[in-house]
C-alpha cells in the first residue's frame, strides 16, 4: 500500500449521473414510455371531476349537517383524489396495451413472441414503495379522522361539557320492528317518533333494540350505530345545520324494514324548547 | 392359520408383475348405482324420515314462544333423510361398508369407479376421476350460479318498478337472503371446483387427485346441499340476507333450516375439497417442479384452500348453534337468555372475509396463468405474485371485524381492523404489479379469455378503491349498510370475480369439453355483460352516495332514477350472460373441435391429447424448466446494457 492512498480522492465530476439515473432517464426517451405518461394525465384529469361528484351526490338532501358529516365528506374527498394517480395509471396501462402495443387477433398464437421482461427492479421498488406510502397515508388518515369523530360524538368531552350537564342532551334511541322511538329523559321522559334535536349543541344517543338489530343512521349527521338487542351502544353528534333530515334503518330487521324511517327536525334552541314544553316535557335550562 | 402365498401376476411390458392381492369379488350392487338411484333413496328416506317425524312428534310441541314444533323437526327430519338417502343412493358409502363387512373396493372396482370405459353414463355415477368431477362442478355451478343470477333479475325488476310492488316484503326479503348465499356459494366454487380439479393435477403433472373417492364425495355432497337450499325459498325462505344474522334469524320461519343445513353440508364438502387439491398440490407435483416451477394458478387454487379450509369451521359452527338455537331451543345466541348476537357476528365474518378472497385470489391467479399465453411472455416477477397471494392469505384472517365497525361491539377494535384491512392493499396491489407488468409490451393476442381479463383489471381498480372508502371507519360510517357496499362488493366478487372465471372457462374450454369456445358469440356475450355491469353497479354506488340502505324494496323518490338505470343495467347483464351461456351450449354440443394445444402454451395440461386419456399422461412428465417460458430477449435491454459499459468505462478512464 503507497502512502497517496491517505489522499482524499477528488470529489466525482458533478456532472456524473449515478447509473440507475441514467437507466430513468433512457427508459424516458422510450416513445411508449412518455405516451403511457400522458395518458396517465389524461385519464387521471378525466377522473379528478369524481371527487366533487361523490360529495354532490352525498350532499342532495342537505348534508353536511354535522362537524361528524364534514369529516366523513372531507376523507371521501382525499381518498378519491389518492387514488386517482394510481387507478388512471392502471387504466392508461390497459389501454395503451390495447392501442399502442402491437395486437393480433385470428385462431393462430402469434408467430412472435414479446420480450421476456421476467421482473424490473427499479419498477417493482418503486411500485412497492409508493403502494406502502399510500396504504400508509390512508391509514394515517384514517387513526387521525376516526379519533377526531370519535371526539365529536362522545370520545374526549371536556368536564363541562359531560352528559347530564345542561349545555348537553341525551337521547335514547330505541328500535323495535319497524319504528324508531326516542326518548329524552332529561324532559320528563318526553317520547317522540320524529327525531328534534337542538342547534349547535351536542346530543348523546343511549341506543338499543326490543327485539332483532337495527341500524340507527342519521344520514346527513353521518351517525351510525347498530341498536342491538340486550346492549347498549353510544355514540353523538352536534348539529349545525337548521333542517329536516332522515333516520334510516341501515341493517336487515325483517318483513318492513325498508319502511323503518323517520325524520330529523334540527331546530333553534328556542325552537326546541318550546315543542319540549308543547309536547308535556319539562323545559330545558 | 395358512396364510395364501399364490400371489397373481400380470405381465406390464414383457415383465411379470406382482399384483396386489384383492379382498372380494369385484362388481355388485355398487355398478347399478347412479344419479337416478340417488334421488330414489334421497327422497325415498326424506319422506320415509319426514313421516315418521310426523307420527313420533306430540302435537304439542311448541317452543318457549308457543310456535309449534312439528314443522321444524319433520323439515329436519327431511333434510337429513335426504342427504343420508342420496348419498346412500349415489354409492358413496360403498368403501366403508366394504370395509365393515371385510372387503374392499378391488382394482377392477377401482378402475369402474374411475369411469372407465364408461362413455358418458359417467358423468352421472359417483366418478373418482377428476376430469369427471371437474366436469360434474362446472355444471352444477352454472346451476347455482343461473339460480342465483335469476333471482338477481327478480330482485332488481321489483328495485325497478318504483311505482308497484311485485311481490311481497317477505318473499322479497327471501329472494334476498337467498340470492345472496347461492351466489356466494357458487362464486366459492366456480374456479376452484371445474378448473381446480380437472385442470389443477393435470397442470402439476398428476395422474390424479390425492383422495379420488373423497374428490367425488366433495362435489355429491355439493350436489346434495342444491336441492335444500332451494327447498327452503318453499318454506319460508331465507328472510334475513345472505349474513343471516341473529336474533332475526331465529324468527325466521322453518325455510331458515334449509339454509343451516345447506351450510353444514357444503361446509363438510369444501373441507373434503380443500384438504384433497392441498395434499394434491404439496405432493404429486411432477418430478422437477420445484416451487419455483409450480403455475401461479396452482399457487391460487393452494391458497384458497388453505383459506377455506381455517375459515369455513367459524362458519359451520355458527350454524350448527343457530340450528341448535331453533331446534332445541338452546340460547347460544339468543340476546334474552344470556346469548350473544356479536357472537354470531365474530363467526360469520371469520368466514365472511377470508371468504372474499377465496373467491378472488383464484379469479386473479386464472387471470394471471392465461395472461402470458396471450401476451407470449413471462409472467411478470413471479416472486412477486407469489408474495402478494402470500400476504393476502397471511392477512385474510386478521380483518374481518371491519364488517363490524358499526357494531358498536368493540370500538376500540376499529383502529387495529382498520389498519388490518388497509394493509391488505399492498399485497393485492402487487397483483395488480404483477398484472400490468404482464400486460406491458406484450404483443396481445386479443381472444376471449385475454379480453376478459382487461374486464377483470378494470373491475378489480373500481371494487379495490371504492373498498378503501369502506376499510376507512369514518367514511363506513356513511355506507356501511347502504347501497355503496353493495356495489363494491358487486364489483369484486361479479366484476373480478365472475369475470376472471368467465376467463377461466374460456382458456380451459378447449382442454375440458374437446372444442373451442365460440369466439364471436361469446365476446358479445362477455361484453354485453360487462357493458350491464358497469351501467347497474356505477348507478347503484350513486344511490349508496345518495343514502339508500340495502336491502330495502321500497325507497324515497330520490333514489328512483339510480334504480332505474340500474334495473335496466342489470337486464343487460342477464341478455349478456345467456349469449355467454348459450356460447358455452352450443360450442359444447357442436364447436369446432379444438387440437391438443390450441393456445400454444408450454404448460403441462396442454401437453397431453385432447380428450384427455383417463390417467391424464401416458408417461408422467418431468419439468426442467421455470413456468412462462416464452419471449425473445428485450431489444431495450441490449441498450440498457451498453449504457451500464459506458458508464464503467468513464468509471475505468477516469
Ligand atoms: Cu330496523
Amino acid at each position: 500500500m503507497s502512502a497517496d492512498t491517505l489522499i482524499p480522492e477528488e470529489p466525482e465530476a458533478p456532472t456524473n449521473r449515478p447509473p440507475s439515473m441514467e437507466r430513468v432517464r433512457s427508459w424516458l426517451q422510450r416513445p411508449y414510455a412518455r405516451k403511457i405518461l400522458i395518458l396517465t394525465v389524461v385519464i387521471g384529469f378525466l377522473l379528478l371531476p369524481l371527487a366533487w361528484l361523490l360529495l354532490a351526490a352525498m350532499n342532495q338532501t342537505g348534508a353536511p349537517a354535522s362537524e361528524i358529516m364534514k369529516d366523513i365528506e372531507q376523507t371521501v374527498f382525499v381518498f378519491t383524489l389518492v387514488s386517482i394517480p394510481i387507478t388512471a395509471f392502471v387504466f392508461a396501462v390497459l389501454v395503451y396495451s390495447l392501442i399502442g402495443w402491437r395486437q393480433i387477433s385470428g385462431d393462430e398464437p402469434p408467430m412472435q413472441d414479446s420480450p421476456a421482461i421476467r421482473t424490473n427492479t427499479i419498477g417493482v421498488i418503486l411500485w412497492t414503495v409508493a403502494s406502502s406510502l399510500l396504504a400508509m397515508f390512508l391509514v394515517v388518515w384514517g387513526l387521525v379522522e376516526l379519533a377526531q369523530i370519535t371526539a365529536n360524538s362522545y370520545g374526549s368531552i371536556s368536564a363541562d361539557e359531560q352528559p347530564g350537564q345542561k349545555s348537553s342532551e341525551i337521547i335514547n334511541v330505541t328500535g323495535q320492528q319497524w319504528v324508531w322511538t326516542f326518548e329524552y329523559p332529561e324532559h320528563n321522559g318526553l317520547t317522540s317518533d320524529i327525531l328534534y334535536l337542538p342547534l349547535d349543541r351536542p346530543v348523546y344517543f343511549n341506543v338499543t333494540s326490543k327485539d332483532v338489530i337495527h341500524n340507527f343512521w342519521a344520514v346527513e349527521l353521518g351517525v351510525k350505530i347498530d341498536a342491538n338487542p340486550g346492549a347498549i351502544t353510544q355514540t353523538g353528534v352536534t348539529a349545525n345545520k337548521l333542517g329536516t333530515f332522515n333516520v334510516r334503518c341501515a341493517e336487515l330487521c325483517g318483513m318492513h324494514h325498508a319502511f323503518m324511517q323517520t325524520q330529523i327536525q334540527v331546530l333553534e334552541q328556542d325552537a326546541f324548547d318550546s315543542w319540549v314544553r308543547e309536547s308535556g316535557g319539562k323545559k330545558t335550562s | 392359520m395358512s396364510v395364501d402365498t399364490a400371489v397373481e401376476t400380470k405381465t406390464v411390458f414383457g415383465a411379470e408383475v406382482p399384483q396386489p392381492p384383492q379382498h372380494g369379488a369385484a362388481g355388485g350392487v355398487m355398478r347399478g348405482l347412479n344419479f337416478g338411484t340417488g334421488l330414489i333413496g334421497g327422497i325415498g328416506l326424506a319422506a320415509v324420515a319426514g313421516w315418521v317425524t310426523a307420527i313420533l312428534t306430540p302435537s304439542s310441541a311448541s317452543n318457549a314462544s308457543f310456535a309449534p314444533m312439528e314443522p321444524t323437526y319433520v323439515y329436519l327430519a327431511v333434510l337429513l333423510g335426504w342427504v343420508v338417502g342420496f348419498m346412500l343412493g349415489m354409492g358413496a358409502f360403498v368403501g366403508p361398508l366394504r370395509w365393515v363387512v371385510g372387503r374392499d373396493i378391488t382394482h377392477a372396482d377401482a378402475e369402474y369407479m374411475a369411469g372407465k370405459d364408461l362413455g358418458r353414463k359417467r358423468y352421472w355415477k359417483y366418478t373418482t376421476d377428476h376430469k369427471v368431477v371437474g366436469i360434474q362442478y362446472l355444471v352444477v355451478t352454472l346451476f347455482i350460479l343461473g339460480f342465483a343470477g335469476l333471482l338477481a333479475m327478480l330482485i332488481r325488476t321489483e328495485l325497478g318498478m318504483t311505482w308497484t310492488s311485485l311481490f311481497t316484503p317477505s318473499f322479497y326479503n327471501s329472494m334476498i337472503g337467498t340470492h345472496g348465499i347461492a351466489m356466494i356459494i357458487g362464486m366459492i366454487v366456480v374456479i376452484s371446483g371445474p378448473l381446480g380439479n380437472f385442470i389443477v393435477p393435470m397442470m402439476i403433472g398428476a395422474r390424479d387427485m390425492a383422495y379420488p373417492r373423497l374428490n367425488a364425495l366433495s362435489v355429491w355432497l355439493l350436489v346434495a346441499a342444491v336441492p335444500m337450499l332451494v327447498s327452503s325459498m318453499f318454506m319460508g325462505g331465507i328472510q334475513d340476507g345472505w349474513s343471516v344474522y341473529q336474533p332475526l334469524a331465529s324468527q325466521a320461519p322453518v325455510g331458515m333450516l334449509g339454509y343451516q343445513m345447506t351450510i353444514i353440508i357444503f361446509a363438510i364438502s369444501t373441507a373434503i375439497a380443500s384438504v384433497n387439491l392441498m395434499t394434491t398440490i404439496l405432493t404429486m407435483r411432477a418430478k422437477g417442479m420445484t416451487w419455483s416451477r409450480t403455475p401461479i394458478f396452482v399457487y391460487g387454487i393452494f391458497a384458497a384452500s388453505v383459506m377455506g379450509l381455517y375459515a369455513f369451521p367459524f362458519f359451520q359452527y355458527a350454524q350448527i348453534l343457530g340450528l341448535t338455537d331453533r331446534v332445541f331451543s338452546t340460547s347460544f345466541f339468543d340476546p334474552l337468555n344470556g346469548g350473544s348476537v356479536w357472537l354470531y357476528e365474530n363467526l360469520f365474518w371469520l368466514l365472511g372475509h377470508p371468504e372474499v378472497y377465496v373467491i378472488l385470489i383464484p379469479s386473479m391467479a386464472v387471470a394471471l396463468e392465461l395472461m402470458p399465453v396471450f401476451l407470449r411472455k413471462p409472467l411478470f416477477s413471479f416472486n412477486f405474485a407469489v408474495a402478494g397471494i402470500v400476504g393476502v392469505v397471511a392477512l385474510s384472517g386478521l380483518v374481518w371485524a371491519h364488517h363490524m365497525y358499526m357494531t358498536g361491539w368493540a370500538p376500540a377494535a376499529n383502529y387495529p381492523f382498520m389498519l388490518s384491512t388497509e394493509m391488505i392493499s399492498i399485497p393485492v396491489g402487487f397483483l395488480v404489479l404483477v398484472a400490468i407488468g404482464t400486460f406491458w409490451r406484450g404483443t396481445a393476442w386479443t381472444r376471449l379469455p385475454l379480453m376478459a381479463v382487461y374486464a377483470v383489471i378494470f373491475n378489480k381498480m373500481i371494487g379495490g378503491v371504492t373498498g378503501v372508502y369502506l376499510s376507512d371507519v369514518p367514511a363506513d360510517q356513511y355506507f356501511h349498510g347502504s347501497m355503496f357496499v353493495v356495489a363494491h362488493f358487486h364489483f369484486m366478487l361479479m366484476g373480478a370475480g365472475l369475470f376472471g372465471a368467465m376467463a377461466g372457462i374460456a382458456f380451459f374450454f378447449p382442454k375440458m369439453t374437446g372444442r373451442i369456445l365460440d369466439e364471436r358469440v361469446g365476446s358479445i356475450g362477455l361484453w354485453t355483460a360487462f357493458i350491464g355491469f358497469q351501467i347497474t353497479f356505477i348507478s347503484m354506488f350513486v344511490a349508496g352516495l345518495q343514502g339508500q340502505p340495502r336491502r330495502v324494496l321500497d325507497f324515497d323518490d330520490q333514489f328512483n332514477l339510480s334504480n332505474w338505470i340500474s334495473t335496466i343495467g342489470a337486464y343487460i347483464i342477464g341478455i349478456g350472460m345467456l349469449i355467454f351461456l348459450s356460447a358455452i351450449i352450443t360450442s359444447w354440443r357442436s364447436g369446432v373441435i379444438a387440437s391438443s394445444n390450441p393456445w400454444g402454451s408450454k404448460s403441462l395440461e396442454w401437453q397431453t391429447e385432447t380428450p384427455v386419456p383417463l390417467e391424464n399422461f401416458p408417461v408422467l412428465p418431468v419439468v426442467t424448466e421455470r413456468p412462462y417460458n416464452y419471449g425473445v430477449p428485450d431489444p431495450y435491454e441490449a441498450e440498457l446494457e451498453s449504457i451500464d459499459e459506458d458508464l464503467t468505462e468513464k468509471a475505468g478512464t477516469k
